[in-house]
Formats: C-alpha cells, structure tokens, sequence
C-alpha cells in the first residue's frame, strides 16, 4: 500500500447479481490517482463510473481486487468500521444534492459533523467556514426549497468539505445544472483541489469537466479503456505547476 | 442530545401526518385507558373491603328472598359479633324513572358502629337516630340531583306501592362508601309496610377480622334447617359476589381496549412505514456519510416513539380528565358509581403508547436503516 496514492485500485472486480443474471459492473480495473488531484472518470452510460466512485467512496464492495483509500486498504473492512472510516476520510457530492428538506443550509451542513466530538461552538465555527468557501455564508437559514439548483449544489458541496475529508467524490455534480452553475460548481471544486489541497474524484459526462481536471479515467463496459491528461484551462494549469 | 434537533425537525417533515398519527393514537389511548379502568375500579372496591370485619349474612335461598328480623338477636349473641344491622331495599326512584340510584333502609341504632368509615359527621349520625325522617346520601348522588344537606325528597316507591318522603341529614364523604346510596330509616318503612317483620339483609360486625370465619359458620349452623336459612360471606367476598355479575363485562371492555390498541398500532406501522419509505434517499445519503445504522434505527425509532408518547399523554390526560370531570354514574354498573382512572393504569397505558411508536416503526425502520446504501441512492437518482 502505497501513501502517495490517495487512491489505489488493483483488479477490481464487480460483479451484480440482478435475478438470474450476473452484471460484471467493473472488470479488473487498476486506477492509482496520486494524492492532491483532481480527476475525473468519464464514460458512456453503464460503463460503470458510479460502482467504480461508490467502492471508493466506501459504499460499495469489491467482488475481488483490492480498493485502498488514504493509504488505508477498505475491501475487508465491516459495515460499521467502513461507516466510521466514511465518516473520516470521505466527502460526498451527489447529482441531485440530496440536501435534507427539513432541514437549512448550515444544518444540512453540520450534519456530518454531528458524527464528531465536535462541541456547538467548533461546529458552528466549521459551518460557517465551509459556507463561506462555497460562497453561501449569507444563505446559512434557507432551506433547500429556497436555494437554486446550483446552489443547493454548494451546500452540498459545503457538507462534503465540512469534515476535512481526505477525499471528495462527486457523481456527476454538473448533471442537473444549466451551463453557468455546472462551470461554477466545476471551478469550486477546482478551488478545493488546488488552495486546499483536497483530492477531487469526480463521475461526470460533462465534456467541459475535462478542462478542470489533471487526468481522465475512461470506463467502457466496465474496462479502463484509456488514462488521459485533462485539458486544463491555462489558468489552473499555472496553478497547477506552481504546486 | 445533538439529534433532538434532527428528530424534531423529522417530525415537522409532514406536520399534518404527525398530527393526524398523533390524534389517532391519542383517540385510541383514550378509548383503552378508560377501558381498562373499570376493572381496575372494581378491583379497588374489593381491596378496599379485603380487610373488612363485616359480615352479609342474607337468606340462603337469595337476595330477593327476606328474612325474620328476630334473627337479629340470636346473630348479636353469636360470640365476636359486635353490632347487628338489618337491611331492607327500598328500591325508590326520584321523580323519573331513569332516576335510579340504590336506596335501602337500615336500623339506625347500630348504624355508625357499623359503618364508622363511611365519612360520615357525628352530627349527622345523631340526626339519623333522632329523626324518623331521616336519610344520608353517597356523595355521587348527591351531585348527580344538586341535592343539599336539610333537603327534603320524595322516592316513588316501585316495589311498594307507597312513597317515603325524607330529610337528607348528611352525607357518606368517605372514598370507601358507596358514593350512589342512600339509607334511611327502618323503623320509617317497617312502618309504611304495616310491620311485617321482616329483612332482606343483616349487616354483622365482628371483633377481629380473623374471627370472620368463626362468625360466620357460627351464624349459618345456628339458621340451619330452618324456615329460613342464612348464608353469610363476608364483605369482600358479598361484594366480589356482585362483581361477578359484570366479570363478562369487564373482560369484554379490556378485551375491546386490546383491540383498539392493535388496530392502531397497525395503523400507525403503515403510516411509519410510509414515512420511511419516503425517506429511503435520505436515509442512504447519511449512511454514506458515516452514520452508523444503529444511530439510524435509533433516530427514527426515536421519532416515532415521540408520537407515539404525544398519542398517549394527550389521550391518557383526555380519558383522566374526562372521568374525573363526569363521573360515570349508572344502575346498570351497580356498585361501581364512580370511575376513575388509577395511576398505574395512566403509567400503563404510556408504557402501550410507548410501545406503540417504537413497535409500529420496529420492521420499517430496522430496513431503512439497514438497506443497501447503492440501492437506495439508485431510488433517488
């Protein structure tokens, strides 16, 4: 296990078993993303880009190969070490922002903290914090219903930063957005990589995520089929090489 | 204490299903405690009376059936007995017929040796023996004709074909004595009868209460193979005897309150469960964050143990109010004139609403909390 690889995936098989057929989701797929960067894994629909983010986010498992996260090896793990372990090193995005309804914008986002010792104070501080880098620290007492599309997306955003997680995975975060807040969530996430250092996996079809990220992982039927370097926008790439 | 806010929040997710959930457990709580209250009553009647050293001692053939008054002094020289009271029901009603409450006429010379307990002035006891007129009133009655003490009232006789017309001189305040009767005198109806010298019941107090079995085989063997024969029982077992009498309808109601709480319990499962399923993606998106399924159960049981336990204060205060306020009193019941709900049946019956919220959200929320986390974010997307 190596700990410059903020993800480590050797052989990795994924096999559904839906009624009396077997869907091999993924077949012996070997992916080493280095740690602080941002990636994306792209590909045609059923091309096994969610399984590939969900066994690295923890939430699913191998049928066989090894799937190490953080330099911590997670394909043995338990249901109740790995949602513990989840609740450390993992920040999730998700297409459709599954923010709470019940609940508002900072209590959406105090939400994993509430897995930490944190005290009220130290969990309003980070709130406020993760609000603030996603640009919504004015929007703290709105609910999802009162927020646009994209910035239900920050929120999300801010909920999946909020822990400090090791690494953020996004399944197509751009997927339910018009062009303008797909191009501002994606430079948010940017921002995440390069100031903060975070590593960024992210599942998309969006063509234009390509000019955000340093590599892309091309899935097709379940085979890497290709590793490529984004076409990063000239700005980041400054960024990029000054780090 | 930091998922109070979650599970409050939760529960203002649908406020109408919340509310709608919460009444009906609340109406079905109702319904049980005020249910199981009536034997619990009836059981208190007898306990009150378990210690008793008075003896019914009435014809053997039964209650309908009377009795020589001259019994009165061979029972008084039976050893232990302390005072002897004859008893005649009078069976009277007031102004209607639906006026029914129990009125019968004892001997007013051993009265309040017989029934110190009753709550009863020693003012009052000494009207009682002074005026022919004289009557006391259970404090049921009372309230139920807005009667007062120095009123006069006039009982329409039904088994004799006369009135008695009588002078409430106090009234029977104590919790052990029967809140519905009324005794007066009688000397008052042996005389409106034309002195036929007779009684349907003598009341026998004896000295220790361990001296009521003595008494009463005493009593018995001395009426033996006589025109009239005497069975004598003691208080608790002469009114458990009337118990029996409702032991079908009391058994009816409990079952009937068990009932009720099943069906709700169902009902609200269902309503649970669909609270859940609608929040499957939700549930998915904690898990993913690291909420461990046993905080999941725990919150959502949480919740619906909080209306479930909404259901049953409110509907547990509502039956406690509603028979402490109106008092059921009806002949039909007999003895038991006044129903209220004991403690433990209010502790009880928050224990089953407890158990309603946790068991009605047990199965749905054991399988959101435990679902496959993929399965149910693919249900979302």
């Amino acid at each position: 296990m190596d700990e410059k690889y903020a993800v480590d995936i050797e052989h990795v098989v994924r096999i559904y078993k839906r009624d009396e057929f077997e869907v091999r989701a993924l077949d012996d797929v070997t992916i080493r993303v280095p740690q602080a960067r941002f990636v994306a894994i792209m590909g045609p629909s059923g091309s096994g880009k969610t399984t590939l983010l969900n066994l690295i986010a923890g939430i699913d498992h191998a049928t066989s190969g090894k799937v190490s996260v953080g330099g911590e090896e997670i394909t043995g793990m338990k249901e109740r070490d790995l949602a513990a372990w989840r609740a450390r090193h993992i920040g999730l995005v998700f297409q459709f922002y599954n923010l709470i309804p019940v609940l508002t914008a900072f209590e959406n986002v105090e939400l994993p903290l509430l897995l930490t010792p944190l005290t009220k104070t130290e969990r309003r501080e980070h709130v406020e914090t993760a609000l603030r880098i996603v640009g919504l620290a004015d929007r703290m007492d709105h609910y999802p219903r009162q927020l646009s599309g994209g910035q239900e997306q920050r929120v999300a955003i801010a909920r999946a930063l909020v822990t400090d997680p090791t690494i953020v995975v996004a399944d197509e975060p751009t997927g339910d957005l018009d062009a303008k807040s797909a191009e501002e969530i994606l430079n948010l996430l940017t921002e995440l990589n390069r100031q903060f250092r975070r590593t960024v996996v992210m599942v998309t079809h969006d063509p234009r995520a390509e000019r955000f990220v340093d590599t892309v992982y091309r899935l097709d039927k379940g085979v890497l089929v290709g590793v490529e370097a984004g076409k990063i926008a000239p700005a980041h790439a400054a960024a990029a090489t000054a780090q | 204490m930091k998922y109070v806010m979650l599970v409050l929040k939760n529960l203002t997710r649908s406020k109408r299903r919340t509310l709608l959930t919460i009444f009906s457990i609340a109406v079905s709580l109702f319904i049980f405690s005020a249910l199981v209250s009536l034997p619990t009553v009836a059981s208190e009647v007898l306990s009150d009376t378990a210690s008793s050293v008075r003896i019914s001692t009435h014809n053997k053939a039964g209650l309908a059936y009377s009795m020589p008054e001259a019994y009165k002094q061979r029972i008084a020289a039976v050893p232990h007995v302390v005072a002897v009271t004859p008893e005649s029901w009078f069976g009277g009603i007031y102004h209607e017929v639906t006026d029914q409450f129990p009125n019968l006429a004892v001997d007013p010379d051993t009265a309040e040796t017989m029934w110190p307990d009753w709550g009863v002035s020693k003012e009052s006891w000494k009207k009682f023996e002074t005026l022919r007129t004289a009557c006391l009133v259970g404090t049921a009655t009372m309230k139920r004709f807005h009667l007062h003490v120095g009123q006069q009232i006039m009982l329409r006789g039904t088994i004799y074909p006369f009135n008695v017309t009588l002078q409430i001189v106090g009234v029977m305040q104590q919790s052990n004595a029967p809140p519905n009767f009324l005794i007066f005198r009688r000397d008052y109806l042996e005389e409106a009868r034309g002195r036929p010298g007779v009684v349907d019941n003598f009341w026998v107090m004896v000295d220790r209460s361990e001296n009521v079995p003595q008494a009463i085989k005493a009593i018995d063997e001395g009426f033996a193979n006589s025109t009239a024969e005497t069975r004598s029982e003691s208080e608790a077992a002469f009114i458990g005897s009337f118990m029996d009498n409702f032991r079908t309808f009391f058994r009816l109601a409990e079952i009937l309150g068990v009932i009720v709480v099943i069906t709700i319990g169902l009902v609200a499962a269902n309503t649970a469960a669909m609270s859940i399923r609608e929040r499957r993606g939700e549930i998915a998106v904690m898990r993913s964050m690291g909420f461990p399924s046993r905080t999941i159960l725990s919150l959502l049981l949480s919740e619906s143990l909080v209306i479930g336990l909404l259901g049953g204060i409110i509907g547990c205060g509502a039956a406690f109010a509603v028979l402490k306020i109106f008092s059921i009193g009806s002949p039909a019941l007999g003895p038991i004139t006044d129903i209220q709900m004991p403690p433990e049946i209010l502790a009880a019956t928050l224990v089953v609403a407890a158990l309603i919220g946790l068991l009605s959200a047990w199965i749905p929320a054991r399988a959101a909390a435990r679902m496959n986390i993929v399965d149910a974010l693919r249900m979302v997307a």
